[in-house]
């Protein structure tokens, strides 16, 4: 198995340019598990010219238990602040009491094919990369804010440059207090394969931000967070393109929905209802 | 009002607009309402009523400078001169609105031009371009000026384009059923047009006495009784269409401005106050042009404009994308109610001090200049 510790430190030390795919050595017990077929998959389509490869995710409602650690295991690999969120898991309680049930949909962005938030974008600070991912150039985005006007599905979040440690009081002489404590926040993520310090005003800080189905984990070779992390297995991702991969097969399926489809953006995150 | 009690008026709001800038210079949007679900607020909407004041007062200074209208003679250059200080006043508000205001050029340098905000910044500048250069020619105007007429011809035809841009803006946005409506740029036309006839007949109730140019309130006065009624119209028609739709995308914004949150200020500003009290008060004055009265109808029909453009903004954004977004997402910004904070209000000051101000100083410097010129021609 694959150490997936030592990727993401080998990612963050150096992430831009990482594009080897590890060789899955898993254990039989982990050849059981699904995560273990993906990964496989994910190292055979990094393989392939970024343009023959179409990334999707499938998300099985049935098997969503609202757990939220997505949305947390999202949160913390991506460093991401207050009010700036790329995957919510969305609760509906459904029937009359005493037959209530609730339903789960965690919603990254659909990487619409046809996406409607890069047409309203007017410095092009947004856009569908090779890999067909909806990505951010966070130094040309002026934040502007009409890509989050313009997605359907309310996936661009802005970072108003808020901290988790905001209004943490300080104890003078004591390792206490929000300049020890925000430290963590401080420390660069690396989005987009790039290093970036949360210092003052720079990006990301007033720009839009929004889920890119983990670009530098793909690049080395390493599933989405909040796919590794769903205690459920609910979440599945890979390459649509590779006719023999687990996506490939769920999302043939007749009962596999895609959010608004009638608007035509064609997104690439499938729901199995 | 007299003019020393405007200049009072506006440097007071200007000094509390200080404090706004400073803020947001300072703080950057830590101090601002608005978020990633509301993400337009008090600033966009005064971007959008400055830039279609701007566009409202070149239309109006088209009758005298390229119609050559007798009755509007000696209006051209102040509403050149209103359009220049309130686009000013736009281009501010929208500015302050930015995540990185610093990276402004690259709209105009490396342009998405399929994109309304590019499109819109682009209109401005070339109309903001177009007004400078009619009016320094207008002020230096020595007889016939055929430069001029070009000019004018040219900006006519951009202010057409940018009178509707901020519609298309929103208008493009499929995802929001509530602004995704064809006729949403003609309407900002129609607003641009009142609130610039508006805005002229509070510029001429400061006038110096030889200058109250009454003849052209004649034509003002019949124009916004008009212009007033076709924004009414499209409003009951926007709104009554809206809500027997029954599309919970369009109704729910519909009613919360008809009968919810918003009511106050649509039935008692918008239409009332900017809309019917003008109507009634401008035409019961017929041709007796009571000019203190036309000003105070002027600062009403801005009010309600004003207030017509903030409610359309920010009650389209009050809705969840997906059912129980909001309930799904918690933190800053990430919450479907919005009222402006107290440093968005403060800018909002500064913006209106400035304007207030630039007419004046405007008016008491270009005025004499501009008398001088006509008188040798
Ligand atoms: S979900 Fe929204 S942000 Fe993501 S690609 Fe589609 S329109 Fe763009
Ligand atoms: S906020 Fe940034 S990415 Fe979004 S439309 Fe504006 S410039 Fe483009």
């Amino acid at each position: 198995m694959p150490n997936e510790a030592a990727l993401l430190d080998k990612n963050a030390s150096g992430a831009s340019g990482v594009t080897t795919a590890p060789k899955p050595t898993g254990a039989p017990a982990a050849k059981e598990d699904v995560l273990f077929r993906m990964r496989t998959e994910l190292a055979r389509a990094l393989k392939k010219n970024p343009r023959e490869r179409r990334w999707v995710m499938v998300i099985d409602q049935r098997r969503c238990i609202g757990c939220h650690a997505c949305t947390v295991a999202c949160m913390a690999e991506n460093k991401l602040p207050p009010g700036v969120v790329y995957r919510p898991v969305v609760i509906k309680e459904v029937g009359m009491y005493p037959k209530v049930t609730m339903t789960f949909l965690p919603r990254p962005c659909m990487q619409c094919e046809n996406p409607p938030c890069t047409e309203v974008c007017p410095v092009h600070a947004t856009y569908t990369n090779k890999e067909g991912i909806v990505v951010m150039d966070y130094d040309q985005c002026i934040g502007c804010r009409a890509c989050i006007a313009a997605c359907p599905y309310g996936a661009r979040t802005f970072d108003y440059g808020h901290a988790h440690t905001d209004n943490t009081p300080e104890v003078g002489g004591m390792i206490l207090g929000r300049n020890t404590a925000d430290n963590y926040e401080r420390d660069a993520n690396v989005e987009y394969g790039k290093k970036r310090e949360r210092k003052g005003h720079s990006s990301p800080v007033g720009n839009v931000r929004k889920c890119h189905f983990c670009l530098h984990r793909l690049m080395a070779g390493i599933l989405p967070a909040c796919t590794t992390t769903c205690i459920g297995r609910a979440t599945y991702f890979g390459d649509a393109a590779d006719p023999d991969s687990l996506v490939s097969e769920l999302i043939n399926h007749p009962n596999i929905v895609r959010l608004k489809e009638e608007l035509g953006t064609a997104p690439r995150v499938y729901y199995i209802a | 009002m007299n003019k020393k009690s405007a200049y009072i008026v506006g440097i007071i709001t200007l000094l509390i607009g200080l404090w706004g800038f400073y803020d947001r210079f300072a703080y950057g949007h830590d101090h601002a309402a608005y978020g990633s679900v509301v993400v337009w607020g008090l600033w966009v909407a005064l971007y959008f009523l400055f830039g279609g004041l701007a566009v409202g007062c070149f239309l109006w200074a088209s009758l005298d400078l390229l119609f050559e209208i007798p009755a509007c003679k000696g209006t051209g250059v102040k509403a050149l001169w209103a359009a220049l200080i309130t686009l000013t006043a736009a281009l501010i508000a929208i500015a302050f609105d930015l995540g990185h205001m610093e990276r402004f050029w690259k709209v105009l340098l490396q342009p998405n031009l399929h994109a309304g905000v590019a499109e819109d910044a682009w209109g401005y500048t070339i109309f903001g371009g177009l007004t400078a250069i009619a009016l320094f020619r207008a002020v230096n105007q020595k007889g016939k000026d055929g430069v001029l007429k070009v000019i004018m011809v040219l900006g006519l035809v951009v202010s057409l384009y940018v009178a509707g841009a901020p519609g298309k803006l929103m208008g493009v946005n499929a995802a929001r059923s509530f602004w995704h409506a064809g006729m949403l740029p003609v309407q900002f036309l129609f607003f641009a047009l009142a609130t610039g006839a508006a805005l002229l007949m509070v510029i001429l109730t400061f006038a110096d006495k030889k200058e109250k140019l009454e003849s052209s309130l004649s034509i003002l006065h019949p124009a916004a009784i008009i212009l007033l009624g076709i924004n009414l119209y499209f409003t009951w028609s926007y709104f009554s269409q809206g809500i027997a739709g029954g599309m919970p995308g369009i109704m729910l914004p519909a009613q919360e401005i008809v009968s919810g949150q918003y009511s106050g200020l649509f039935w008692g500003v918008q239409i009332m106050l900017g809309g019917i009290v003008p109507i009634v008060v401008l035409a019961l004055n017929g041709k007796n042009n009571n000019i203190p009265l036309s000003g105070l109808m002027g600062l009403c029909i801005l009010l309600g404009n004003g207030v017509s453009r903030y409610l359309i903004l920010v009650a389209g954004q009050k809705v969840e994308m997906l059912p129980g977004m909001s309930q799904a997402v918690h933190g800053p910004g990430l919450t479907l109610t919005y009222s402006p904070s107290t440093s968005e209000w403060a800018v909002a000051s500064g913006l209106v001090g400035l304007v207030i101000l630039g007419l004046l100083i405007g008016a008491d410097l270009l005025l004499p200049m501009f008398t001088k010129s006509r008188q040798e021609a």
